[in-house]
């Protein structure tokens, strides 16, 4: 096995015990993305010299005994959302053209001080405002969507270009790029992991977090992410909690929702045998399996776009009056027609908001966690613009890809996407796991425990 | 096309209105943009919202900035 090949925690493992240098790690790193690249474009800028330099700084650190924890010379690819200072965030978007970080964001300067080596920044539907990416190629076949919007983040963690990844949530674009290229993503609770120095696409639906291989890895990110920033006004402080899972895979006591309604309708036929494959799984390992009805779901889609249409068109407020002819043009079209939306439909969709909360908190009085498709269908071929369900209807293929996700960014709850299995065309599927605000812990408990009973994930079979 | 649809004239001067000025061969097209996201938001209007307030808030308190890294 090649040192890009291992996970995170294997990689850390090794570094610690001076198996493996975070040197020869880095080296491997980039001589993969070196060859993956001209197949998946995952990333906007690779900083191979600064990662080298970085690795024996971390190599120093290392022979010294000084290890600052499970992320030390471990190599992390960002969303091109996310601030490193002294670097462009261009948001893959011509408008930012020139830009330049005058500081690290919040989550960047955690990974620094946690030892993690930035390798570069990852391609993003341009602003995170689309779910397909197309500037990257879907690991698995360069034929496909990678998803979006952090459709690079996840590409590169699917593909051994970087051991690990960010992403940013909106409606999905974590969980859908991660789905699409069989890795884990988690869109945390919302204010769990600070914004502060991350472009937006939508304040009151927007979140960070990691994309890594495993549960395992996820939880190791996550650790290094948390914790209070006032410079986000969504932070809040929660007390520390160790999230790594344990080993034992019981689940015992666990209430396990499987939905009656939405989650299964309009899903492929192998999305939603493989979910079901692996909720059977939850119920072998002791979960107990509890029919629910997902609240006010004529409302969902209203409510996602009610919030971030207006959101996403006051942010570009600016630049779509100085330089609108360099957006890309699906883009630009939805943030000019979102100046056309009133005040009336954003604060209905707001109150909406506090209803549909209400209605999620009582489910989930009911149950532990919710277990659902990740997303209705794999990743469809580059260029296919909809989807036809057996009934007949027709649906965009960013709306289907958004449909699943959307609710955990409207009612802030957490949602992890775990792989589980492929459908016939070889592609991966996704299970989501949503649970109660700042239950991290039991979600990657459930999907770990999951994780142990399938065998090792092995990378996207690319050259 | 129903009553509440807009007409693209309506919407070059309603974005006018916001402050977009918008190029004549953009006002076909926004329209038919605005009209599909209105489609999807106008069903919360079936909604009682009775008291319920928004979901934004915000905190009196300025908080310090005094982030740990």
């Amino acid at each position: 096995m090649q040192p890009y090949e291992l996970s995170l925690a294997a990689a850390a493992q090794e570094i610690r015990v001076r198996r493996l240098s975070p040197v020869e790690l880095v080296d491997s790193v980039l001589n993969r993305i070196e060859r993956v690249e001209p197949h998946v474009a995952a990333y906007v800028a690779v900083f191979a010299d600064q990662a080298r330099r970085t690795a024996r700084e971390a190599e120093r650190e290392a022979a010294q005994g000084s290890f600052r924890g499970p992320l030390h010379g471990i190599p992390v690819g960002l969303k091109d959302m996310i601030d490193v200072v002294g670097v462009s965030t261009t948001a893959s978007s011509r408008t930012r053209a020139g830009h330049r970080a005058a500081s690290d964001s919040t989550v960047a300067a955690r990974l620094r001080a946690a030892g993690a080596i930035l390798m570069g920044k990852t391609h993003t539907h341009e602003f995170a405002y689309g779910l397909t990416t197309p500037q990257t190629n879907n690991a698995w076949d360069r034929g496909r969507v990678a998803g979006g919007s952090s459709g690079g983040s996840a590409v590169a963690v699917a593909s051994g270009a970087a051991t690990f990844a960010l992403g940013t949530d909106t409606g999905g674009s974590i969980r859908v790029p991660a789905t699409l290229n069989g890795v884990v993503g988690l869109k945390p609770t919302y204010g769990l992991v600070p914004r502060h120095g991350v472009t937006s696409l939508s304040w009151s639906l927007d979140h960070v977090g990691p994309i890594t291989r495993t549960v395992d890895d996820t939880a190791l990110v996550l650790a290094a992410l948390v914790g209070h920033d006032p410079r986000d006004p969504a932070s809040v402080a929660v007390p520390g909690v160790d999230y790594r899972p344990h080993s034992d895979p019981d689940l015992t006591g666990v209430r396990v929702g499987v939905p009656r309604n939405y989650y299964f309708a309009h899903v492929d036929a192998d999305v939603e045998a493989a979910v079901r494959r692996a909720v059977a799984r939850l119920e072998a390992l002791g979960a107990r399996l509890i029919e629910i009805d997902i609240p006010m779901t004529r409302y969902i889609q209203a409510v996602q776009w009610g919030l971030m249409v207006p959101e996403a068109t006051a942010y570009h407020e600016s630049t779509l009056r100085t330089v609108p002819e360099l957006y890309q043009a699906d883009v630009r079209i939805l943030l000019e027609a979102g100046e056309l939306m009133g005040a009336g439909d954003y604060l209905r969709a707001q109150r909406a908001r506090t209803l549909m909360r209400e209605e999620w908190s009582r489910v989930l009085e009911e149950v532990d966690v919710i277990a659902a498709p990740a997303v209705p269908m794999a990743a469809v071929p580059s260029g296919q613009e909809t989807v036809t369900w057996p009934d007949g209807t027709v649906e965009s293929v960013s709306d289907a890809y958004v449909r699943l996700s959307s609710p955990a960014n409207i009612t802030g709850v957490p949602a992890l996407s775990v792989p589980v299995g492929h459908d016939a065309a070889g592609m991966p599927i996704g299970m989501q796991l949503l649970g109660r605000p700042f239950a991290e812990r039991t979600l990657l408990r459930v999907g770990h425990a999951y994780e142990r009973t399938q065998s090792a994930r092995s990378l996207a079979p690319l050259p | 096309m129903s009553s509440a649809d807009i007409t693209p004239p309506e919407a070059a001067r309603w974005a006018a209105r916001a402050g977009l000025p918008l190029p004549d061969d953009r006002h076909s097209a926004i329209a038919a943009t605005a009209d599909h996201i209105h489609s999807v938001v106008a069903v919360l209007r079936e909604l009682n919202f009775g008291e319920t307030p928004p979901a934004s808030a915000f905190r009196a308190e300025k908080e310090k900035h005094d982030a740990a890294v």
